[in-house]
């Protein structure tokens, strides 16, 4: 086995310095020169026609230096497909949901710019608006969008074929409705932009994002100017789970007023806007009709489920496929039937919350348990029985190359003490286990790649280029962990340049679980070049072959010989004196089928790698009231290698407050005729540290024959598994399924007390 | 809007400002101090990433107002470290891997130096108390628990104790 310096060791985080001292600079704490203050004017009606919107009053109000409208832009809509260009960035014709952007004022402060939003005039004619994703199919009134009959904005068909027939020899068929609504990032920091325009008339932008050029090539489309003229800066970013990755109006609003008054302008978002005005994720209805052998292995699946889309798509295919990939990918089925609906509704746009679509929300663990309990099957036994198994492929064809499933299963029961405790623990008292599998990776065309420039100062020390972006989950540290790794040097001898458009090359960002599988095998691969070129210095040097030299702790060596050695920044000088590049590229693309697409052609390589994860939840309910109170988690997860066991562990424990505890207890949207009730941290109940139960982390190695040093996506399965298997562990501690997540007081006292009428 | 001059004591450095009477704390120290490690994450006390000390105690920056801390010995997250030194609790947090965005980073720094300002051997059931009016959506609080924890009194079995003894830490 491979003997690393870093690799694998518990490495502090090298941004954290910055962040406890308070010098880290976030887009908010940004200020430059005669910058203005920008506001947004949003929609008051879910549903209108823009007849006339008059500016002139705010125009005339002193300290107002600009304001726009839908009449300053290209026109030009947006959407990651061409098919799904549905967005303009500032509405010209119609607004679709309540807080859908109308006008940018720029001013000298805060106060006259949210003045001036008072005194733009809008008249609209209201239209019949939809709010619910079944009625939005069979309304009459007109459509949100006109090209979208019927308000269905996407169908995602998948059938392997054999379905009708494997369900006809099953031994026992089950069907079951599951529904989850709406939920939200609640990032820490709230939404903000800040933009100006150089001398060479090139935009400079600073947000939060989950890659760079990501926001580039829309903001290049919106403004018809070249990716050159576009340079993201790179900022500090207070979490993105997802709702980052896309553009988002305001940076084009931001970026608008910059060019129309020629000073800087910073937009910060309140945290209202931040829950309505950037993406939420999709409220979903899933049905899953299963049907089993006697043993409890499944032969047939057809599963439908309607997302509630919000008012615009974008990335609308992706979350329409992604919760059945998840599935497809954790659990071996016979044959299955996919039929996926994104609908448009009045209401915020959704997008991806921690991956595409919500798996988790989709009721599937739950089904299992109920098949297994019918057939006298232990629960984690009819996981083992249905599990992911190395080698195979999953039905839409994609080849899991390395999986240890099984391994997450056992391990995780095992720390749960699941064997003694279920079927046997007191009255509401439960246990529950959810398993679930992620994607590193999605097709991504042109973007999906990674290149990585390395280049030698004549100090020693190396200044490593890279795309990849971090939003908190420590893509930095691994950048720099792989970096000094191969290059043999330390970690503070290496200078991270990222995430900034002008100086990277294009790069999927943290989009799809690929930061560390992509970016980071491409920074492995220019340091392996940048290190073979320095050994080619170093042999001459220490007149040897380059073959026989290691590289560790700033010096280079002979292997077998350690005596014989000169240090790199030495051989970098003689390279220097040479003229010989110490300098290197590197690059990786992920081998995934090209011709797969979302909707036309859903079969073929998804991506190179899947991860898998467990978590085990134990739970007392109080009957009287429904709270719960969680005495236990487990999370064990097949990352293929823990490149830094410390930051993943926090990947592990952050997933389960997020993805179980809030995501399954307490995170949820209050709506009224598309208003949006509970926008604030006041109101939206995020876990707090006197919620959280102890967390049990297992990281589990795979070591993936295609990751860097075997790694893969690391933490997703957790989020995806942790939420089915707090609704195991309430279902178990109360003796009833529940199939209304998430799983509130007010539903599990109704539950109770339907069990017990029922039971008399 | 009239101004009103307050005086107070920011990190240890005397501060006379006139303000605004509707300004609040963490408008003085953001923007008239252009100490920006205090967040705005809610602008409703809420989530606690404004929190600073004034006279050693937690406040919500974002709720106090600027005329109500005239007078007052105010500590932000840049008045933490000694120049370069950090904290033994900043120090933990590097650590114990209890960073990561950062964003509420600065609120739970301030609420643990108070929380162990005045019981420096909490055990984990104050620290999760005295840390949950701020909300991080990152970490689940188990590394911030461990590193307020593990500040004042390490622990033999864990691996991050001991991290910069044994060379472990690369900081």
């Amino acid at each position: 086995m491979t003997e690393y310096t870093l690799i694998g060791t518990r490495m502090p985080r090298v941004d954290s310095r910055a962040k406890v001292m308070g010098k880290a600079r976030y887009t908010a704490d940004l200020k430059l020169p005669g910058m203005l203050v920008g506001k947004i004017l949003r929609s008051p009606h879910a549903h209108a026609r823009i007849l006339s919107i008059d500016t002139s009053e705010a125009l005339a109000l002193p300290g107002v230096k600009a304001v726009v409208t839908g009449a300053d832009t290209e026109g030009v809509k947006w959407g990651v497909f061409a098919y799904t260009r549905d967005q303009q960035f500032i509405q010209t014709e119609k607004v679709r949901y309540i807080g859908d952007e109308v006008a940018g004022v720029a001013a000298v402060d805060e106060k006259t710019a949210l003045a001036a939003l008072d005194l733009i005039h809008v008249e609209y004619e209201e239209l019949p608006a939809v709010f619910d994703l079944m009625s939005a199919m069979t309304t009459d009134a007109e459509p949100i969008h006109a090209e979208f009959p019927n308000n269905i904005n996407i169908h995602v068909n998948i059938d392997t074929g054999s379905v009708d027939e494997n369900f006809a020899n099953a031994y026992y068929i089950r069907e079951d409705t599951f529904t989850a609504p709406e939920e939200s990032y609640f990032h820490g920091e709230p939404y903000a932009v800040a933009a100006r325009f150089d001398h060479d008339d090139c935009l400079e932008i600073w947000m939060p994002n989950g890659g760079p050029h990501m926001k580039s090539k829309p903001l290049s489309n919106a403004f018809k100017i070249p990716l050159h003229k576009i340079k993201v800066r790179k900022i500090t970013i207070g979490g993105a789970f997802g709702g980052r990755s896309e553009i988002c109006p305001a940076d084009f609003i931001c970026a608008l007023l910059a060019k129309k008054t020629g000073h800087p302008v910073k937009i910060v978002f309140t945290r209202e806007e931040n829950t309505i005005g950037t993406r939420q994720g999709h409220a979903m209805i899933t049905t899953h009709k299963t049907g089993v052998d006697k043993e409890g292995r499944v032969l047939a699946r057809e599963t439908t489920c309607y997302m509630d889309g919000g008012a615009y798509s974008s990335t609308g295919p992706i979350a329409t496929s992604v919760p059945f990939l998840s599935m497809e990918q954790a659990y071996r089925m016979g044959s299955v039937r996919y039929n996926g609906y994104r609908i448009y509704t009045n209401k915020p746009i959704r997008g991806m919350i921690r991956v595409h679509g919500r798996g988790f929300a989709c009721g599937l663990d739950t089904q299992l348990d109920m098949i297994a309990e019918h057939l006298g099957i232990d629960p984690v036994e009819m996981r083992l029985r249905n599990s992911r198994q190395p080698g195979e492929f999953t039905s839409t064809g994609s080849q899991v190359w390395s999986c240890a499933m099984d391994e997450t299963i056992k391990k995780a029961a095992a720390a749960a003490g699941w064997s003694e405790k279920f079927g046997k623990l007191p009255p509401f008292h439960g246990i529950g286990i959810g398993t679930n599998s992620v994607q590193t990776g999605f097709p991504m065309g042109i973007r999906g790649g990674s290149q990585s420039f390395i280049k030698f100062n004549e100090d020693g020390e190396a200044t490593v280029m890279s795309g990849v972006v971090d939003n908190g989950q420590g893509n930095e540290n691994m950048l720099v962990q792989i970096a000094a790794e191969e290059l043999g040097l330390l970690p503070e001898d290496i200078h991270l340049v990222s995430a900034d458009t002008e100086t990277t090359s294009s790069d999927p960002g943290s989009y799809s679980q690929v930061s560390t599988f992509v970016g980071g095998q491409a920074v492995k691969n220019a340091a392996a070049n940048c290190r073979k070129k320095l050994f080619d210095v170093a042999a001459k040097i220490l007149k040897t072959d380059p073959e026989t030299l290691t590289a560790k702790n700033r010096m280079i060596y002979v292997t077998d010989d350690p005596q014989k050695s000169v240090s790199i920044k030495k051989t970098v000088r003689v390279a220097l004196l040479n003229f010989t590049s110490v300098n290197a590229e590197g690059g990786y693309w992920p081998k995934v089928d090209m011709k797969r697409e979302w909707v036309s052609n859903p079969y073929g390589q998804m991506c190179e790698a899947f991860s898998f994860g467990t978590t085990i939840i134990e739970v007392k309910v109080d009957p009287d009231t429904g709270r719960v109170t969680v005495l236990n988690a487990v999370a064990c997860q097949d990352v293929g290698k823990a490149l830094n066991p410390l930051v993943l562990e926090g990947q592990f424990e952050g997933s389960v407050a997020m993805g179980g505890q809030g995501g399954m207890l307490t995170e949820y949207h209050d709506w009224r005729e598309g208003r949006c009730l509970n926008p604030t941290m006041l109101e939206y109940k995020v876990p707090l540290a006197c919620d959280m139960p102890e967390i049990i982390d297992i990281i589990v190695e795979s070591v993936d024959p295609r990751g860097p040093y075997g790694a893969k996506e690391a933490g997703m399965s957790i989020a995806m598994s942790a939420a089915q298997a707090y609704a195991g562990a309430v279902s178990n501690a109360i003796g009833v399924y529940m199939d209304s997540f998430p799983l509130t007081p007010d539903k599990i006292v109704a539950a109770i007390r339907e069990k017990r009428q029922a039971g008399k | 809007m009239e101004t009103i001059e307050i005086t107070l004591t920011v990190n240890g450095k005397e501060r006379t400002l006139a303000v605004s009477p509707n300004d609040t704390l963490l408008e003085v120290v953001r923007d008239y101090l252009d100490l920006t490690g205090s967040k705005e994450g809610c602008g409703e006390g809420v989530c606690g990433s404004c929190t600073v000390l004034m006279d050693g105690h937690p406040v919500r920056a974002c709720l106090t107002l600027a005329l109500e801390a005239d007078g007052s010995a105010v500590t932000t997250v840049e008045g933490l470290a000694e120049g370069e030194t950090l904290s033994p609790l900043q120090q933990s947090f590097i650590d114990h891997g209890a960073v990561q965005c950062g964003f509420c980073t600065p609120g739970m720094l301030m609420s643990a130096t108070a929380l162990l300002d005045e019981n420096p051997s909490p055990d984990r059931q104050k620290v999760r108390q005295a840390l949950s009016g701020n909300i991080c959506r990152c970490t689940g609080y188990a590394k911030i628990v461990d590193a307020v924890e593990h500040a004042a009194r390490p622990e033999p079995g864990c691996p991050d104790c001991h991290a910069r003894d044994t060379g472990g830490n690369h900081d």
